[in-house]
């Protein structure tokens, strides 16, 4: 099996080089789509719009359809699975 | 001393789980298999899978994921070794004909599986297409491809993929679709995008 890369505890994205983490600091445990300028995490809403513009941008799929999946996608994410 | 054995073992029991359901998925189909199944197939406790994955879901995904890391690593070497959407659509098909007969029930069944393990297939073509088309600007800054929205560059590739990894019984002889027709399809694929 292959080795296995951390993953963002946002969005779950594989971190596998040292900029792909907040601040490119590889003790964070979200990537840097998910966190701002000072490696805070984002705004939950904020984070749903960037992977439903991820599902759009490469596929085409409709606006309702991304968010829909963007939505399922980060419900179990250790950073968001007990907003609720 | 213990507590690293344990989490190796931990780690060596997971493989075994996600291998087995690899092969399983494929043999059954991923909605008529169970973790019972899994289960069954590796002579472990339910409990034992139930521990790693609480829901039969969590074991799909566990395979896209695994997937998906071999495509990283496949995607990581042909970008340091050619820059072209070539050696990416290649890389593809090389992870592809590894998952073959688990990818085409995967693809078969995807419309009818739970959000979770169709948004999780659906973020796995996301980061493929990502690479297709950083490629292809690549190839077009060269003069060796012409503009293509990003998503119908995709989709095109993918939906003549996926035709025939769900067909793959009537257009191959032996067990691998990729391994018989891959390389006419990335020829033809390549031909679409000449400048």
């Amino acid at each position: 099996m292959a080795e296995r890369c951390p993953a963002c505890g946002s969005c779950g994205m594989p971190m596998e080089k040292p900029e792909d983490y907040a601040l490119g600091d590889v003790t964070r445990p979200y990537c840097r789509f998910c966190t701002d300028a000072r490696g805070e995490l984002l705004p939950y809403e904020q984070v749903l719009e960037t992977n439903a513009r991820f599902y759009v941008e490469s596929q085409g799929v409709t606006s309702a359809a991304a968010t829909a999946m963007a939505r399922a996608m980060l419900a179990d994410m250790p950073a968001w699975r007990n907003r609720h | 001393m213990q507590a690293a054995n344990r989490r190796e073992q931990k780690v060596v029991t997971r493989e075994r789980l996600v291998n087995a359901a690899t092969a399983l998925f494929a043999r059954k189909g991923i909605a008529e298999t169970t973790t019972a199944d899994v289960a069954r197939s590796v002579r472990m406790s339910h409990g034992v899978v139930f521990l790693h994955f609480p829901r039969r879901d969590d074991l799909v995904i566990a395979v896209i994921d695994e997937f998906g890391r071999r495509l990283a690593a496949e995607f990581r070497q042909a970008f340091e070794q050619d820059f072209g959407l070539r050696a990416v659509l290649q890389a593809h098909l090389r992870v592809l004909a590894e998952f073959e007969p688990f990818y085409a029930r995967l693809v078969t069944e995807a419309p009818m599986l739970p959000p979770k393990v169709r948004s999780t297939l659906m973020m796995l073509h996301a980061a493929v297409s990502a690479r297709m088309f950083t490629a292809l600007e690549r190839d077009r800054k060269a003069g060796r491809a012409r503009r293509f929205e990003r998503p119908l560059l995709f989709n095109t590739w993918i939906g003549l993929v996926h035709h025939y990894l769900v067909n793959r019984d009537v257009f191959a002889t032996g067990d691998s679709v990729i391994a018989e027709q891959g390389e006419a399809l990335v020829n033809h694929f390549m031909t679409l995008v000449k400048p």
